[in-house]
């Protein structure tokens, strides 16, 4: 027997998390755009895209975050804390890429000090996760050993029934059991069975790029050139990534009073390491895509056993001259 | 097929001849309707470059890579005739010497791709000429129609909405030609000229510099417009202030490698009291 959530009650449920004080929020297809954004029915809701181009990171970790106000006065300095909203939200809908997202980033968020917006969000969502029944070519969460079924992050884990009917339900944590005791007179026993979840070709073997990636003589192989030598700069890759959690302190304002902000920032620009005297010690694009790639599959998970990429694939979907995180692995695994 | 091939053996003959030291064309991308950046420096790279209707991104910003054109080479690339426009702007804003630019002139019409008569920057200009005379329908578009029509409120409203996705990645500057400067105003602290926070008034300040500092100098390859990863309709913006220049200036920007850069001339007789 499984529980299986119908889709034509997914309003209902709606309704109820809505009136108990959540917040609503899934995958929304815009004019130009898709996204996670809050919605106060299920048809705004969009579930037949692969992902939604932003990535949930930005619920969680917004773009620009004020942190605090200051006001600099003749004898004394005045400041009034920022803090997130108390907001109880429930994520319906959430791709397994993007909820394991939020898992890699926990640890690091956590870890010398523990970053009270993050964990605020983090500990008033509930993560519903879809489990993919369809892929695109950019798709490659199976390289990095995760799979379109993956529950990490997440509290609940739906398998979709064909012909959107419905999804079958599995609870994965107390806050996920409890928001779904809320909606429990929709969920019905049945004999039903879920679509199997797509199959994800592997694109490149990890382990023999990890194993490269940690051999000291190659960072300064000739490689890291050749394989960013069209990239731009820009911060497309970082800023659409689920995982990438670089910031930026700023105060904006006057000399005597202002608002000090945290801003998303990336490895990619060349600012990002210039010091005051104006040397760089990355000085070059290509030392800067190895500082991602370092990053990411080298550095992170020596600190924190786990990669810092769940293989969503938008870093290499948007790419504007078609690089991004899958070739340069393919191309390591290759050498 | 054809272009394609004649241009790989010019491009085999010029390098084995020492006449230019790379070329940057275009390979296939991660699908077959993805093209990528490529840098030929052998013939075994020229065997990879493909020419075909895909073919796209308006490539001369490699150009102006650090360190490239300092040894006096002469370096070989593909351009259409945006291109070809945007190395006259950066000639005349003294930012190469157009006599080591090579170009591989080409353009299409539906899937079709032809070369085009020419080598050097100079050798365009009757080209160049008749797109400024008979500019192509694709500026027709639906949408900046709708925009026009638009009351300045309504105008005002619409381009709110549209930067308010702005992440601030600034792909739309990494990708222009034009977008050149060490370090942009953006980047700048001491002062600090604009907000670098991505909030509503940031990414007003960020998108209404940019179009500023691309009047007159912008040549609608749409590079900015296909980068944003968030989809703002950027080319619309480029466009109208390329319209605006040409009808006040008679100003088309990329002419010639000598043409004078209108935001950067001035005149004894301007009836004008100020200059930008
Ligand atoms: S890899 Fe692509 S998206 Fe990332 S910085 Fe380079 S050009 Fe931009
Ligand atoms: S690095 Fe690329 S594939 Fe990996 S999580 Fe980030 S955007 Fe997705
Ligand atoms: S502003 Fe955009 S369309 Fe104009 S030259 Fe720059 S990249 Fe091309
Ligand atoms: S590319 Fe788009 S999102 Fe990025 S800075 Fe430019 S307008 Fe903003």
């Amino acid at each position: 027997m499984t529980r299986i959530l119908f889709s034509d009650k997914l309003d209902n449920c709606v309704a109820k998390w809505r009136s108990a004080g959540m917040t609503v929020i899934g995958p929304v297809q815009g004019e130009s755009l898709s996204s996670y954004a809050a919605v106060e029915k299920a048809g705004d809701l969009s579930f037949g895209m692969v992902l939604p181009d932003r990535s949930l990171k930005e619920l969680f970790f917004p773009q620009t975050e004020p942190m605090l106000r200051y006001t600099i006065k003749k004898n004394e300095i005045e400041t009034a804390d920022f803090t997130p909203p108390a907001a109880p939200r429930i994520i319906f809908g959430a791709r397994p890429c993007d909820a394991s997202g939020l898992a890699i980033d926990d640890p690091l968020f956590g870890w010398d000090y523990k970053d009270e917006y993050w964990f605020q969000r983090r500990n008033e969502s509930v993560i519903v996760t879809i489990a993919c029944t369809k892929a695109d070519d950019f798709c490659m969460c199976t390289s990095l050993k995760q799979a379109p079924d993956c529950t990490k992050g997440s509290d609940v884990l739906l398998r979709p029934l064909d012909n959107n009917r419905g999804w079958v339900v599995e609870e994965l944590t107390d806050r996920g059991r409890e928001a779904f005791t809320l909606i429990s007179e929709h969920i019905k026993e049945s004999d039903e069975t879920a679509l199997p979840t797509v199959e994800v070709p592997e694109k490149f073997n990890l382990d023999t790029c990890v194993a490269w990636l940690q051999n000291p003589d190659n960072f300064d192989s000739k490689f890291w050139k050749e394989i960013s030598m069209r990239c731009i700069g820009c911060a497309s890759c970082t800023y659409l990534c689920p995982t990438c959690h670089c910031f930026d302190i700023q105060d904006e304002g006057d000399t005597y009073s202002g608002i000090r902000r945290k801003n998303w920032d990336s490895c990619s620009f060349a600012l990002f390491t210039m010091h005051t005297s104006g040397h760089n010690p990355r000085a070059t694009q290509s030392a800067r895509w190895r500082q991602r790639i370092m990053h990411k599959f080298n550095y992170f998970p020596g600190k924190f056993s786990v990669n810092s990429c769940s293989g969503c694939g938008r870093c290499s979907r948007q790419c504007p001259v078609d690089m991004g995180i899958t070739e340069t692995l393919q191309e390591i695994s290759k050498l | 097929m054809i272009t394609q091939e004649k241009y790989r053996t010019t491009v085999k003959e010029l390098l084995a001849n020492g006449t230019i030291k790379m070329a940057i064309g275009y390979r296939p991308g991660s699908t077959p309707d993805r093209r990528r950046p490529l840098f030929i420096r052998t013939s075994e790279e020229a065997d990879q470059l493909v020419l075909d209707s895909t073919c796209i991104t308006n490539l001369s910003g490699y150009l102006v890579t650090e360190g490239l054109l300092s040894d006096e080479k002469q370096v070989g690339i593909f351009l259409r005739p945006e291109g070809i426009r945007s190395i006259n702007i950066l000639a005349a804003e003294y930012q190469l010497n157009v006599d080591q630019i090579v170009i591989f002139g080409f353009d299409s019409t539906g899937r079709e791709v032809r070369p085009l008569q020419g080598r050097n920057a100079g050798d365009f200009s009757a080209l160049l000429t008749e797109i400024k005379e008979n500019p192509p329908l694709t500026s027709k578009e639906p949408l900046l129609e709708r925009v026009e029509k638009m009351n300045a409120k309504e105008r005002f409203d619409f381009w709110q909405e549209e930067f308010s996705r702005c992440i601030k990645c600034y792909a739309c500057r990494q990708a222009c030609p034009m977008c050149y400067c060490r370090r942009c105003i953006v980047d700048s602290n001491q002062p600090q000229w604009i907000n670098t926070s991505s909030h509503t008034l940031g990414n007003f300040e960020w998108n209404v510099v940019r179009a500023f500092h691309l009047s007159g100098r912008c040549v609608q390859c749409g590079n900015c417009d296909r980068a944003c990863p968030v989809n703002i309709p950027l080319r619309l913006i480029n466009q109208r202030m390329a319209k605006e220049v040409v009808d006040g200036f008679d100003h088309f920007a990329g002419l010639s490698p000598t043409q004078e850069p209108v935001l950067a001339s001035f005149k004894k007789d301007d009836t004008e009291t100020f200059i930008l």
